[in-house]
């Protein structure tokens, strides 16, 4: 052991300034956005969101009025600094340090003197969480003249909406692939291989092509605009890797095991209550996060299969309308889309340990 | 009389507004929407499906709110961001709504042509769309069927105009300019702003895989000011090639503002690279970088938000006059356009409703839209900048709609776009790009 430990250890010393740093590399624009979400729309056209920390930056520090009789034509001199009008206009740096700077045009601008110093625009609001979590506010005009102010829709209900697609189309494609995988491990029946091929090949199959006709089967059986309808979608959807990833991981439980269990007398179903639902805790888990970022990160399959019912809207479809409908709203989504994490962070966080476990689910035969 | 109150109050506004506009006096108006006013049709639902979302969806709400209460019909209407992909699984999918409102009419025309659509003129009668629309919005509206047969499919429900220049109208005055009324005015114009040390245009044109649009919008203007409204039509649907000599004249006198020395600011890299949202607000600095933006009416909601600018004191607009006298006062309009999937009687009475601009009268207080019903009235306008949008488009010689959304979407939402951005961007001339939309057009 003492021999083993040494060189990952002398690799680590090299490997963690290089995860630190693409650690930092990939968090700069979420930081970026995190910041932004914190700014004004105008602030955010007008300057970056590094702007907020402390920065040297030119200042006025007087204004000239030129005078108006003088002729604007030729060379120029205000501050200690000389130029025409054009140079003026890009700004002339003085000697002392300072920057004389034409502003407005020819005849009615004036002359401003800056100086850099420290400074930092930290005109941070919540603004864009108000609006995105209390909903926008629309003044209507009634025909009488009357004025009434609506409030729209606030995150709350398509935070529910995305809860009540987003669990039971985990669970029902985890219950479902966890009995298959089972099946496929320990069950033998003929055509056992065939029908794995099959469903894992199903993997490759792109979501897109069968939209069009999962929804006419759904518009026929009357399902379309419920959640049955993306649960199924979602469940369909996501089966084949579930399945593929769980039988990976039950099949390299010890044959012992369940050997044992079968001398003793117990069913498949006692078996896989007992025995492998237990053993399989991380795949599930592991299975269960990738499943859920999925199906709460949709937007294309809860568009197609709910998005005629405004009242069952998921997050992420909301998200997509906050902007407004010609995108004039677009600092909401910065605040919208922090929200909408929130979720998936904690799910995560809290799963994350079953989740490194997970990714190694079934990929080492011990 | 044995309706409620209610209906008795809406019948009598009815008469008394029919004796201020001729046009209730309509003999015409189909059976369908005088069952719904008398309440027939109560309890029934009709779906209705558009791409027009948020404040818009809520403005539309409440306009048809006092309808809904009188006829017991339930207008339900959906909204989607991603509204062409969507329509297009729906359609095929056989979940297809009573009525769609689409954003332009060049995708209506494709469910025109697969016989989806019903005809209008034959279930609302012709003689009650011709009371409520100008000649030329039901030619607008009206597209091939299966047959290939024109066919009335869609009737309008709001314009954008697009050929206004708007102006920080306080700093404007200040400056001692003129707003312009011909085309030579316009020119001086721009010169005295150059003189005076500024650019006078602020032109933004990226717009993510949209990007170029504007610049679309742009020719689509030149072009009905130096050649005739045939040769427009001609260009839009095909037979006039984009490397024709009047196409190419349009194109140079774009090129004259997007490429002229010190015309635009920021010059060409900004063009392509500011998003067409942005690209006003650096005429609201103070003081102003450039003076005059082209664009819809709706670019107002991309005005800087943190100052409360006030239109007719902080902005103004004026209507981008006409270059040639010959081809008078063109203007450019976009809009979105009702058409019906599902022929019922209550979905009739919606769409013979939606025909008259009194059931607008809600988003018309509002703001924002602009009605192309003859029925409505300048008063009838919450606010200047619409009645003035209005006013412009009620005076116009031509109206035309957007160029490119009549086009095929191939060049239309494709190679127009990228074709003038690369022109304006310098990476290719401007016979390059013009004979490469030409070889772009769909050969069938």
């Amino acid at each position: 052991m003492a021999r083993l430990s040494k060189s990952p250890r002398a690799r680590f010393s090299l490997a963690t300034p290089m995860l630190i740093l693409l650690c930092v590399l990939w968090l700069i624009p979420t930081l970026g956005l995190l910041i932004s979400s914190f700014r004004s729309p105008d602030d955010v056209r007008n300057s970056g969101w590094w702007t907020i920390f402390p920065h040297r930056a030119w200042q006025v520090v007087e204004v000239i009025k030129p005078d108006a009789t003088a002729d604007r034509s030729g060379t120029m001199s205000f501050a200690g600094a000389s130029g025409t009008f054009e140079q003026l206009r890009n700004g002339i740096e003085t000697d002392d340090g300072r920057r004389v700077t034409w502003v407005g045009n020819r005849r009615l601008g004036t002359v401003r003197v800056e100086e850099r110093r420290w400074t930092m625009t930290a005109h941070l609001t919540l603004d864009n969480y108000a609006n995105v979590l209390t909903g926008k506010q629309y003044e209507i005009t009634h025909e009488d003249g009357a004025k009434e102010t609506l409030r729209g829709d606030d995150l709350s209900g398509a935070f529910l909406n995305s809860l009540a697609v987003t669990l039971p189309s985990v669970l029902l494609p985890l219950m479902v692939a966890a009995f298959a995988a089972y099946g496929f491990a320990w069950v033998r029946f003929p055509g056992r291989r065939l029908i794995f091929s099959i469903v894992v090949a199903l993997m490759v199959v792109p979501l897109q092509v069968s939209l069009v006709p999962v929804l006419s089967d759904y518009v026929q059986l009357g399902l379309n605009g419920t959640y049955l309808a993306v649960w199924l979608a979602h469940a369909g959807f996501g089966l084949p890797l579930a399945i593929y990833l769980l039988y990976n991981f039950i099949a390299s439980l010890p044959r012992e095991l369940l050997e044992a269990a079968t001398v003793d007398g117990a069913s498949h179903l006692k078996i896989f209550r007992s025995i492998i639902l237990p053993l399989a805790g991380p795949a599930l888990a592991s299975y269960a996060i990738f499943q859920f970022l999925w199906v709460w990160n949709d937007y294309l399959v809860s568009l197609i299969f709910i998005g005629s019912q405004p009242n069952v809207q998921v997050l992420t479809m909301r998200l997509a309308e906050i902007v407004g409908s010609r995108g004039n709203d677009w600092h909401l989504l910065t605040a919208g889309a922090f929200i909408s994490m929130i979720l998936p962070l904690a799910v995560f966080f809290s799963l994350q340990r079953y989740f490194v476990r997970g990714l190694t689910a079934g990929a080492v035969k011990s | 009389m044995s309706g409620s109150p209610k209906t008795l109050i809406f019948s009598v506004l009815l008469a008394a507004s029919a004796l201020a506009t001729p046009a209730y006096a309509d003999p015409s108006m189909p059976q369908e929407l005088t069952d719904a006013l008398a309440g027939k049709y109560k309890g029934t639902t009709v779906t209705a499906f558009g791409a027009f979302a948020d404040a818009d969806e809520v403005k539309f709400n409440q306009n048809i709110k006092a309808f809904e209460e009188l006829t017991g019909i339930d207008i339900q209407y959906a909204s989607s961001k991603q509204f062409e992909a969507t329509i297009a699984t729906r359609v095929d999918a056989g979940n297809t709504p009573d009525l769609v409102d689409f954003p332009q009419p060049g995708l209506m025309g494709n469910f025109s042509k697969t016989g989806k659509l019903v005809d209008l003129e034959s279930v609302l009668g012709a003689d009650y769309l011709k009371a409520q629309y100008q000649p030329s919005w039901l030619d607008m509206g009206t597209k091939p069927g299966p047959d290939g047969k024109p066919t009335l499919v869609g009737i309008w429900e709001r314009v954008n105009v697009k050929s206004l220049v708007w102006y920080p109208k306080k700093p404007f005055d200040e400056a001692g300019y003129k707003v312009p009324s011909n085309w030579d005015e316009m020119v001086a114009l721009e010169k005295q702003i150059i003189d005076d040390g500024d650019t006078p245009w602020c032109i933004g044109i990226e717009s993510g895989a949209a990007t170029g649009w504007p610049a679309t919008d742009w020719l689509e203007e030149m072009m009905l000011r130096t050649t005739s409204v045939a040769d427009y039509d001609a260009w839009t649907s095909g037979e006039l090639k984009f490397a024709s000599p009047q196409v190419k004249k349009a194109a140079e006198q774009v090129g004259a503002i997007f490429l002229g020395d010190g015309m635009v600011y920021g010059g060409t890299k900004a063009i392509v690279s500011t998003s067409f949202g942005d690209a006003p607000s650096p005429m609201f600095a103070d003081p102003p970088k450039c003076w005059l933006h082209k664009q819809g009416n709706f670019i107002t909601s991309f005005f800087p938000k943190d100052r409360d600018l006030k239109p007719g004191v902080d902005y103004g607009f004026f209507y981008l006059p006409g270059i040639d006298p010959a081809y008078g006062r063109p203007v450019l309009v976009g809009g979105d356009i009702w058409s019906m999937f599902n022929d019922r009687p209550e979905v009739r009475a919606v769409m013979a409703w939606f025909a008259r601009g009194e059931h607008l009268k809600t988003w018309l207080a509002s703001g924002g839209t602009v009605s192309p019903h003859s029925d409505a009235e300048l008063s009838w306008y919450g606010n200047d900048i619409d009645r003035g949008a209005a006013e412009i488009l009620a005076n116009a010689t031509a109206v035309r709609f957007d160029g490119s959304d009549l086009m095929p979407g191939e060049v239309g939402a494709g190679s127009f776009w990228k074709e003038m951005t690369a022109w304006i961007s310098g990476s290719e001339d401007l016979d390059t790009a013009l004979q490469n939309i030409d070889a772009s057009w769909p050969k069938n």
